[in-house]
């Protein structure tokens, strides 16, 4: 989840970097009472990036400026996303600009500093401009220093540098971030320095034990629909594809693998969702039940989605439970479809096919009791397929899922 | 590594991913486990094990433990193997899944620091097929043998087992070392412990998208490893996720490559060290008969 750029300099300010004084404007009219001096800049509040070239970030010298460029920022949505907060900050005069980051590297297990003596640096050749420093033991200021004089700052420049780096590294572990970033840090003519933009980026793992994200994570999930939240709060648990085969799994490798075999077998792979995790969607804790209820509902929601192909091998927890849950989603469908039939005077002639078929993979012996429940339904006959082989499950859906299985 | 019928073993919360089944499964394999440790049902019994408040009331009692199964909240999972570890406990299996990265980063740290063998988070653990179970592993799919597996994914760990078991070929040791981004034990140390273990003759490496472990195993295989390896990578098809595009921004700054951590990079790597490596599970245990004689 990243946080806006003025949610950020709250944080900025709380624990000591330095930040401009600012505003938030919910309101054109809000401008009428600016507690800041003018010349003041005007930044929308958006997640989307080149804000400031699709005429977001506006400078105003009076009121009747201000007020206007705010009307014109508030009805600019910027990747389609419109503000529902504007920034008013002062201007600033920068005589150089830095790039800083903390960010945690999964690879080297560490969290990393970054720093480079250039602001909006091209990303394909940072290789040679940015310099990084590995957090290998307990952090304490003499990392933030290597930084600083590798970047080639020297004296109060360096001091004041690598102070923000310190500030930024404990923002970073005090809130579990993925990514804390200063772009760009100002320095001005006598040296002061300033965070004139930075960005945050929390990790979805440890959003449940801060309340303060907690509800703001809350916040973002009602106010937007599904596929939006998926681009604010970063992925859930699965990958996003726009094919026939809706994939459901206990684990992301069997996930990954179950989408590979659809893939080779000619057929394309939609949402794909690993309930082994909560969704982040999901506020409150969940069970593994819970998961594949809502699972299924997403993946029934999704008009294109044509097959629902669940692997689950191994154990599974709730195992009981959780096919009750299958049981319901298939008979509801069944039940829907007998009264169709019902009212078209039992002329079965008619094609009626109000459900999404699904094919259950189920290995193991944990799985022999939901097999036995599972055979024992009665569906239509297309309903419901029970596989053991992994490769026939694949192979089914595929077929399943081809054009002459119409949906809804 | 301490995998023998006498280790002791301990395991620490019961959450979701950890039922009686599972308890009870590990047992009828032979585990020696000797209690339970959930804070504030001290001297209660939770699936047939004495259960305590504090690890270090499981010592005293029942003297040096060996490994220590960790199945509680992910928010509690650094305190309770810092527990283990302040009790000298040598060998972690974190079966909690989504251990908030930050903290296994401080796990990790203590760990080296201890020389404590972490396993996991997000991992069923380890199984010697016939001689002992330690974790979640489904110990059904497996027959005693002579492949190694190790794996980065829970599932395709039993999956391939599973393969490997209805083709006739039994298995020597199956690790997951755990699907989080940050995990304990490496792809390195296992390839390591099953190039030295005299009852492997081959390795099944298992590996998804996401870091650089299956490159750096590609690389060591070449170099170190004499037993014949055959891989999987699952995540082909996969669109480019999240959950490694954040290595992947960091790619160029720090001198990587910018395909880093995907399958398509993992999959030049194993081909350049000449790792075999299948197209689909079922296809390992045709794989593997070409690399060793059995049957």
């Amino acid at each position: 989840m990243d946080l806006l750029e003025y949610q950020v300099k709250e944080w900025f300010g709380k624990i000591g970097i330095p930040v401009l004084p600012s505003q938030r404007i919910d309101h054109p009219t809000d401008l009428k009472r600016l507690k800041i001096r003018f010349p003041i800049v005007l930044k929308s509040q958006v997640h989307g990036a080149e804000r400031a070239k699709a005429g977001g970030v506006r400078f105003a010298e009076t009121t009747i400026d201000a007020i206007a460029a705010a009307q014109n920022i508030f009805s600019l949505p910027i990747w389609g996303e419109l503000p529902e907060v504007v920034l008013a900050e002062s201007q600033y005069d920068a005589n150089q600009e830095f790039y800083l980051a903390v960010v945690l590297d999964t690879a080297v297990c560490r969290p990393v500093l970054l720093g480079c003596k250039e602001a909006d640096i091209d990303w394909e050749s940072a290789g040679e401009k940015m310099h990084h420093v590995v957090v290998e033991q307990e952090f304490s200021p003499f990392y933030a220093r290597r930084l600083a004089l590798k970047m080639g700052l020297q004296g109060t420049l360096m001091q004041s540098v690598s102070s923000v780096l310190e500030k930024m590294y404990h923002l970073f572990v005090q809130k579990d971030l993925d990514l804390v970033e200063i772009n760009p840090l100002a320095v001005s003519a006598n040296g002061q320095v300033m965070a004139l933009n930075g960005k945050v980026r929390i990790n979805e793992r440890a959003i449940k034990r801060h309340p303060d994200l907690a509800e703001m994570a809350a916040k973002i999930i009602s106010r937007h629909t599904s596929t939006e939240i998926n681009g604010i709060l970063g992925d859930w648990d699965g990958v996003k594809m726009h094919g026939k085969i809706g994939i459901l799994g206990n684990g992301t490798g069997s996930v990954m693998a179950t989408l590979d075999l659809v893939a080779n077998a000619g057929g394309n792979p939609g949402v794909c969702l690993n309930l082994r995790h909560a969704f982040l969607t999901d506020t409150t804790p969940t069970t593994f039940r819970d998961r594949l209820e809502t699972g299924l509902k997403i993946l029934e929601a999704d008009k294109g989605i044509q097959v629902i192909l669940i692997n689950f091998l191994g154990s599974i927890p709730q195992t009981e439970e959780v096919v009750k849950v299958i049981a319901r989603v298939v008979q509801q469908d069944n039940s829907e479809l007998e009264s169709q039939v019902v009212r078209s005077n039992g002329s079965k002639s008619r094609q009626v096919q109000n459900f999404t078929p699904l094919v259950i993979r189920l290995a193991g012996s944990e799985f022999n009791a939901a097999r036995k429940y599972l055979a024992t339904l009665k569906t239509h006959s297309d309903a419901l397929l029970v596989v053991e082989n992994l490769d026939e499950a694949v192979a089914a859906a595929v077929r399943l899922a081809k054009p002459t299985a119409n949906k809804k | 590594m301490n995998l023998t019928p006498e280790s002791k073993v301990l395991i620490q919360g019961f959450c979701e991913f950890i039922s009686g089944t599972h308890v009870a499964q590990m047992q009828a394999y032979g585990t020696n486990l000797v209690a339970g440790v959930n804070p504030g049902c001290g001297g209660q019994e939770l699936h047939g094990l004495p259960v305590f408040d504090l690890v270090e009331e499981v010592i005293e009692q029942f003297g040096v433990i060996d490994t220590t199964i960790i199945c509680v909240d992910p928010y509690d999972v650094l305190d309770a193997a810092l527990e283990a570890i302040a009790s000298h406990i040598s060998q972690i299996i974190i079966i909690t899944a989504g251990v908030p990265p930050l903290d296994m980063v401080q796990l990790l740290r203590k760990a080296e620091a201890c020389e404590t063998l972490v396993i996991g988070p997000n991992s069923p653990g380890i199984i010697v097929p016939g001689k002992i179970l330690l974790g979640t592993q489904p110990s059904e799919f497996y027959t005693p043998g002579v492949v190694g597996i190790v794996s980065r994914s829970s599932t395709l760990t039993y999956e391939v087992a599973y393969e490997l078991t209805k083709a006739g070929l039994g298995q020597s040791i199956s690790v997951s070392i755990g699907s989080d981004a940050i995990v304990g034990s490496s792809f390195l140390q296992w390839l390591q412990i099953l190039d030295e273990d005299e009852t492997t003759e081959a390795i099944v490496l298992v590996g998804q998208p996401g870091g650089g472990s299956e490159e750096a195993a590609a690389r060591y295989i070449a170099e170190a490893i004499d037993k014949p390896v055959i891989a999987y990578i699952a995540g082909r098809q996969a669109p480019p996720g999240k959950s490694w595009r954040q290595t992947g921004t960091l790619a160029t700054v720090i001198g990587r490559d910018p395909n880093f951590g995907t399958a398509q990079s993992k999959l030049a790597a194993l081909k350049e060290a000449e790792v075999p490596v299948a197209e689909r599970p079922s296809q390992i245990p045709e794989l593997l008969r070409k690399e060793i004689k059995i049957n």
